[in-house]
């Protein structure tokens, strides 16, 4: 736990008579890829949006870089989230904005250092690294569902963050966009080494992507471990959710990236 | 009764989080010029418009009030007194609410709908600094500026009927007009048009960050940014006209 950049501690959670998280806890250990799976409506965003300090706990605690996001000042909370990139899960890009203005927008905000023709520069490294380069002018009224996400992940990585959380990254892509959604992460994990979490109930992506699975049901945590461990539990429910249409990667080869400004 | 003063209180504490998030983070002075620009440009057409409309009525029922008793030419007096003090002033900000205001709200509850306001939080930005502050002090800035035009408007508009529809002598009008009016008055329009510009932003952008998520919450944020801002203002009209004129 020493090494996870987020830890929860028996994480408490209604919304009125609601229970949304009932005293979770568990950690993400760094540089691997955690998916918190579950069925819908069981708190996976409440989770996410617990890490990031956008709600707060009624019990418990949620330690980000070994600051507690409930009790820390706003200023401490804005020094983490400079730490955390984020996929939201229509991408929330700023209509108003280009796509280069989109995703320049956290350098500009943070990176005061930076020259613009430096911002300009990374700007079109992770627009390359997301497989839509030269994209820089174009409106986001202009792109599709899949662009948007890719484009949403390119300002989510800008900054070089150390962590990124992906809330529900294939919902509402068709099965080709959504595989090569899971591509392109896979392949941001293996060259950016950083931890990432990712919110999904996409069975076959969390299996193509994740090191370790996390799964959430009536707002319990009822299975956490690698993979092979979480697909071999003996859970009723998870055996439940995993055995719908779950065709398990032969681990022969490496998928093939996406190819240019597709999706 | 008790939700009505739950939502005021919760305005109040909005706008306490919004003057300490701006003199925190502070705001850029391009995006204040730009939403000055923005909110200036989309509504000076309808203010002139309606303020040209406003004036023409009030001199010809000026007229049809004070011919019978041989007074045609106090209409001057009469815009200078119900128009210039307080139809004017009133009217641009009913349209700025109408058009820049709504826009705030409805712009503002579509970013929340869409985690826009989400991501600048995660983003470490202050939505409040970043989305209200330059609204703010860009509808301070214009606000004095579209009155004196709604003013303005308003008593040339006033002229034309008075001199080319009901024949009155134009000098006598404009004289009387001036007559009527003391730097007080166009100070006080100044006042009410910096409290119109401050009510019209800070409802407006609250309803936006209130309205529940969806397209329905961007609708209600937009009907009632509208009614509250003209009810508020209507009062705040009052409270000022009482306090400078009412002895």
């Amino acid at each position: 736990m020493a090494d996870s950049p987020v830890v929860l501690s028996d994480v408490h959670k209604s919304f009125g008579a609601m229970t949304v998280l009932d005293g979770v806890s568990m950690d993400f250990p760094a540089g691997q890829t955690t998916a918190v799976i579950g069925p819908s409506g069981t708190g996976k965003s409440v989770l996410l949006k617990h890490i990031v300090g956008l709600l707060e706990p009624d019990r418990g605690e949620v330690r980000v870089f070994g600051t507690d996001m409930a009790r820390a000042s706003e200023s401490a909370r804005y020094a983490v989230r400079k730490r955390l990139g984020m996929l939201f899960q229509d991408g929330a890009l700023f209509d108003s904005l280009t796509v280069g203005e989109n995703i320049e927008f956290p350098l500009v905000q943070h990176r005061k250092d930076l020259s613009s023709t430096k911002r300009r520069e990374r700007v079109a490294e992770v627009l390359k690294m997301v497989e839509l380069p030269g994209i820089e002018a174009r409106a986001i009224s202009s792109l599709s569902g899949g662009q948007r996400k890719r484009v949403g992940l390119a300002r989510a990585i800008v900054h070089s963050p150390e962590m990124v959380l992906f809330d529900e990254p294939n919902s509402g892509l068709d099965p080709m966009t959504s595989d090569a959604i899971d591509q392109l992460i896979g392949h941001l994990k293996r060259s950016l080494g950083i931890t990432f979490v990712v919110i999904t109930h996409d069975i076959v992506s969390t299996v193509n992507i994740a090191d370790r699975i996390a799964m959430l049901y009536g707002g319990k945590l009822v299975a956490w471990g690698t993979v092979q461990e979480v697909l071999r539990s003996q859970e009723p429910v998870v055996r439940r959710f995993f055995s719908r249409n779950l065709v398990l990667p032969t681990g022969e080869g490496e998928p093939s990236l996406p190819g240019p400004q597709s999706g | 009764m008790i939700d009505a003063l739950s939502w005021i209180g919760r305005l109040g504490i909005y706008c306490f989080r919004l003057f300490w998030a701006v003199l925190r983070y502070g705001v850029p002075p391009r995006r204040v010029v730009e939403e000055a620009y923005r909110i200036g440009v989309q509504s000076l057409p309808v203010l002139l418009v309606i303020n040209g409309f406003i004036g023409s009525i009030l001199v010809i029922q000026g007229y049809i009030s004070f011919a019978p008793l041989g007074g045609q030419q106090l209409v001057g007096m009469f815009v200078g007194l119900a128009g210039v003090r307080e139809a004017a002033p009133l009217m641009a900000a009913t349209m700025i609410a109408a058009k820049a205001g709504t826009e705030m709200a409805s712009q503002i509850a579509v970013m929340n709908t869409r985690e826009q306001v989400d991501a600048l939080e995660v983003m470490a930005v202050n939505p409040l600094a970043w989305l209200v502050g330059p609204r703010l002090l860009g509808i301070l800035l214009v606000m004095p500026a579209m009155t004196t035009i709604a003013i303005v408007t308003t008593v040339v508009a006033g002229w034309l009927v008075a001199q080319f529809q009901l024949g009155l002598d134009g000098y006598q009008y404009f004289l009387l007009v001036q007559r009527t009016l003391s730097p007080l008055d166009l100070m006080v329009a100044q006042v009410k048009a910096l409290s119109f510009g401050a009510v019209i932003c800070l409802v407006s952008t609250f309803c936006g960050f209130v309205a529940p998520r969806g397209p329905e919450g961007v609708g209600q944020a937009t009907n009632t940014a509208v009614v509250v801002c003209a009810v508020i203002s209507v009062s705040i009209n009052f409270l000022i006209s009482q306090v400078a004129y009412g002895g």
